[in-house]
């Protein structure tokens, strides 16, 4: 039966400062409470594993243990197992990367990547460059270690690269430790660096001696468009995180990590301290699944599936949502960033979307402070196309009762027509 | 004395992080006397929950919609179980800023001069073309402009010109259908609370507030070392008297029960004007209740004990 019991933490007041400004937000509470079946999910960013075939992980499992069961079962190195690098250069290869198989090592999810080059990097009060709106996985990871965070503004071509040098040029060579960026298909943005822009981004890197860390979880779920050149493949020196979440299963805890072999020797420092290495099973149980064609038939799968699902998101947008709301046009990837006129405040419109029967996240979750709040994201990746397009009907409801009242002030001349561009107020 | 008390606390508020520190704090002084506390949050097994284990009363910890607006009070008449503060009129009044001004007004309490919006004003009958008449209605910029019905000054905004003001509105009535705009009353700042004695209300010593960003936001309440604080508040005693004096009107102009706390404002010319009343204030660390409280030689379990004998008092 259920109950309404509150338990207290007993530990609360004995926890280490950093992690006083990591707590849960009232928004994740939000969520806790929309976990009945009839809420359509257009929050969380996970992928669609009913779509893996379990035949083929279960062939894979097997294939392990049967032939790699010793090593498997053990600890294994650091660096995780050399065959899975292979097959990681080999995948990175067919992106445009080259590169060793001495300069990566295999990572709990690119998540751990992101903590360990925070541990490798900040000192407190260091400051740390990255996109505005971005990861909160990432804001997360490096708030532990307690940064000053500058957000750089994106635009549909992704960072705005122009603003980036405004802040470099502030900050002073060598006065940020590292430039955090997700090119292809941003989360939460949905927008993909440009070609240009990528080559400007690097020179600006180079120019003020600051690295870059490349993040690219969605870079192979691309939907339309041509591919566009990696940081990596374009400047050796450039910090690259991927991952099997997206290809594979984010269930398996397994990403990569490239860098400049010195970075690389403190990131596996850190990396030690951590868990010694990662789990020897999963990344035999990747080898397996990686080798042969399969793998790939399931990928073009889900492709094609997000893909689908995208549309059915982009139509429903542009049914619904009237002229004075923006949204952008992924090419890939998980994510629509929705942003409303400005002032308009779109997280007290969470519960009564949850009321509704739908969720989304807030934009202001995705800055460190202050910014975003006209904002918000979406995720197609998880929901059917038509479970995607009655969530994105019901969000049209609860967002049209704030929309009129804007467009009233609007038309007495109170207050100017916010130009439907897609950024975020602040 | 070992009645089981409920605290309730968190709710789906916006203020739910700052009712669970205020209960837990609850909870621990009530372990601490002796009673046996139950913690409870506001989900949909509440009602069952208070159902099957029949607390002797109910602490409402909880701020905000439904746990300060007499929702929760509504279901606890119903439920027959008694609980600490005010009952569901003098909730719902304190809790619609528009109205419980108005009653002040009527009743001659000096609040500053104010002007309410609801949504529909502005949606179904073009009240944005007559925003040019606010400043003349209360007295010229600057104002403020906050939801009539939310706590922990959420989504209020101090307006200093006519251009910002549509944008303050619109920011305000993201937190609900309607919004004050409010004359700007440049002073000291005070939260004068009210407990309920044997010889009626009983004003405790008022709070003064010196937000170092110059205003009293959420999160100057609730972040360390944001706001300076002095208790009492330092007023000369005729003006202290005085703050008094309307604190008890206010408290029983609105038929509030137990405990209120009634913030107010002070001007250059030592004049006090009421803002608002809350009827579940805060009992976190930085809260101004449990300060005045201990200003007075009443320690924080002696208040939490206080307010729950009051409402065992109340038992059917």
């Amino acid at each position: 039966m259920g109950t309404a019991r509150v338990v207290f933490d007993r530990w609360d007041g004995r926890y280490a400062a950093a992690m006083a400004d990591v707590r849960s937000s009232a928004v994740r509470d939000l969520f806790a409470a929309a976990s009945r079946p009839d809420v359509i999910s257009l929050s969380g960013g996970m992928p669609d594993v009913r779509r893996v075939p379990h035949a083929l992980v279960e062939k894979a499992v097997r294939d392990a243990l049967r032939h790699d069961g010793a090593s498997a079962l053990q600890y294994g190195s650091s660096e995780g197992r050399f065959a899975l690098r292979e097959i990681i250069v080999g995948l990175m290869g067919e992106t445009g990367v080259r590169l060793s198989e001495d300069d990566l090592v295999v990572t709990s999810g690119a998540q751990q990547g992101l903590d360990l080059l925070a541990k490798v990097f900040i000192d407190p009060g260091d400051t740390v460059i990255c996109e505005g709106p971005t990861y909160v996985g990432a804001l997360q990871a490096f708030s532990v270690y307690r940064p000053i965070v500058e957000c750089i503004e994106t635009d549909e071509h992704g960072m705005r690269v122009d603003l980036l040098e405004e802040t470099l040029r502030r900050v002073g060579p060598r006065g940020a430790k590292f430039i955090y960026t997700i090119p292809n298909f941003q989360n939460p943005a949905g927008v993909t660096l440009s070609a240009e822009r990528r080559r400007r981004l690097l020179e600006l890197s180079r120019e003020y001696d600051i690295p870059v860390i490349e993040d690219d979880p969605y870079g192979r779920l691309r939907y339309e468009g041509g591919h566009v050149l990696p940081l990596r493949a374009l400047d050796p020196e450039v910090i690259y995180l991927g991952t099997f979440s997206k290809i594979f299963a984010p269930g398996l805890r397994l990403g990569w990590l490239a860098a400049p072999r010195p970075i690389l020797a403190k990131v596996l420092l850190a990396k030690q301290g951590a868990d010694l290495c990662g789990s020897s099973f999963a990344q035999a149980v990747a080898e397996r699944y990686m080798t042969g064609t399969a793998w790939r038939r399931v990928l073009a799968d889900l492709t094609r599936t997000y893909g689908e699902r995208r549309d059915a998101m982009l139509a429903a947008l542009e049914e619904h949502l009237p002229a004075d709301v923006a949204w952008t046009h992924p090419e890939g990837g998980f994510f629509v960033w929705v942003t409303l006129p400005a002032h308009l405040d779109t997280k007290p419109l969470l519960a009564e979307a949850v009321e509704r029967g739908v969720t989304f996240v807030p934009g202001g979750d995705f800055f460190p402070a202050g910014m975003g709040s006209n904002c918000l994201r979406l995720a197609f990746c998880y929901e059917e196309p038509a479970q995607i397009a009655e969530g994105v009907r019901r969000i049209a409801e609860v967002l049209e009762d704030k929309l009129a009242l804007y467009r009233a002030f609007v038309e007495a001349g109170a207050m100017p027509a916010s130009p439907r561009a897609d950024r975020s107020e602040g | 004395m070992n009645e089981k008390i409920a605290v309730l606390m968190g709710g789906r508020s916006l203020e739910r992080e700052v009712s669970l520190r205020s209960g837990e704090r609850v909870f621990r002084a009530l372990e601490q006397l002796g009673y046996r506390p139950l913690a409870l949050d506001v989900t949909p097994e509440l009602v069952d929950t208070l159902r099957r284990e029949r607390p002797d009363a109910v602490y409402i910890a909880l701020h905000g919609k439904f746990g300060e607006d007499g929702t929760v009070q509504e279901a606890l008449e119903f439920l027959k179980v008694p609980y600490t503060g005010p009952g569901v009129t003098a909730s719902a009044l304190a809790w619609d800023k528009s109205l419980s001004k108005r009653l002040f007004a009527e009743a001659g309490v000096p609040t500053p001069a104010w002007v309410t919006f609801t949504a529909d004003a502005f949606k179904e009958m073009g009240a944005a073309s007559a925003l040019d008449l606010v400043p003349a209605a209360v007295g010229g910029f600057p104002v403020v402009v906050k939801p009539t019905k939310q706590g922990s000054a959420l989504g209020l905004a101090k307006v200093d010109s006519a251009e910002a003001l549509p944008e303050a509105l619109l920011s305000a009535l993201s937190f609900g259908d309607a919004a004050i705009v409010e004359k700007w009353v440049d002073g000291v700042e005070l939260a004068v609370s009210v407990l309920d004695g044997p010889d009626g209300p009983e004003v405790l010593p008022a709070v003064e507030m010196v937000a170092k960003s110059g205003l009293f936001d959420f999160t100057a309440m609730y972040t360390r070392g944001e706001t300076e604080y002095y208790c009492p508040a330092r007023l000369a005693p005729e003006v202290a008297s005085e703050v008094a004096r309307l604190a008890r009107e206010c408290h029983t102009l609105l038929g509030c029960r137990d405990v209120s706390r009634v913030d107010m404002v002070v001007d250059g010319g030592g004049r006090p004007w009421v803002l608002e009343v809350n009827t579940s204030p805060g009992m976190t660390e930085t809260s101004l209740l449990p300060m005045a409280a201990t200003s007075a030689g009443t320690e924080f379990h002696l208040l939490v004990d206080r307010l729950v004998r009051s409402a065992l008092t109340r038992r059917e």
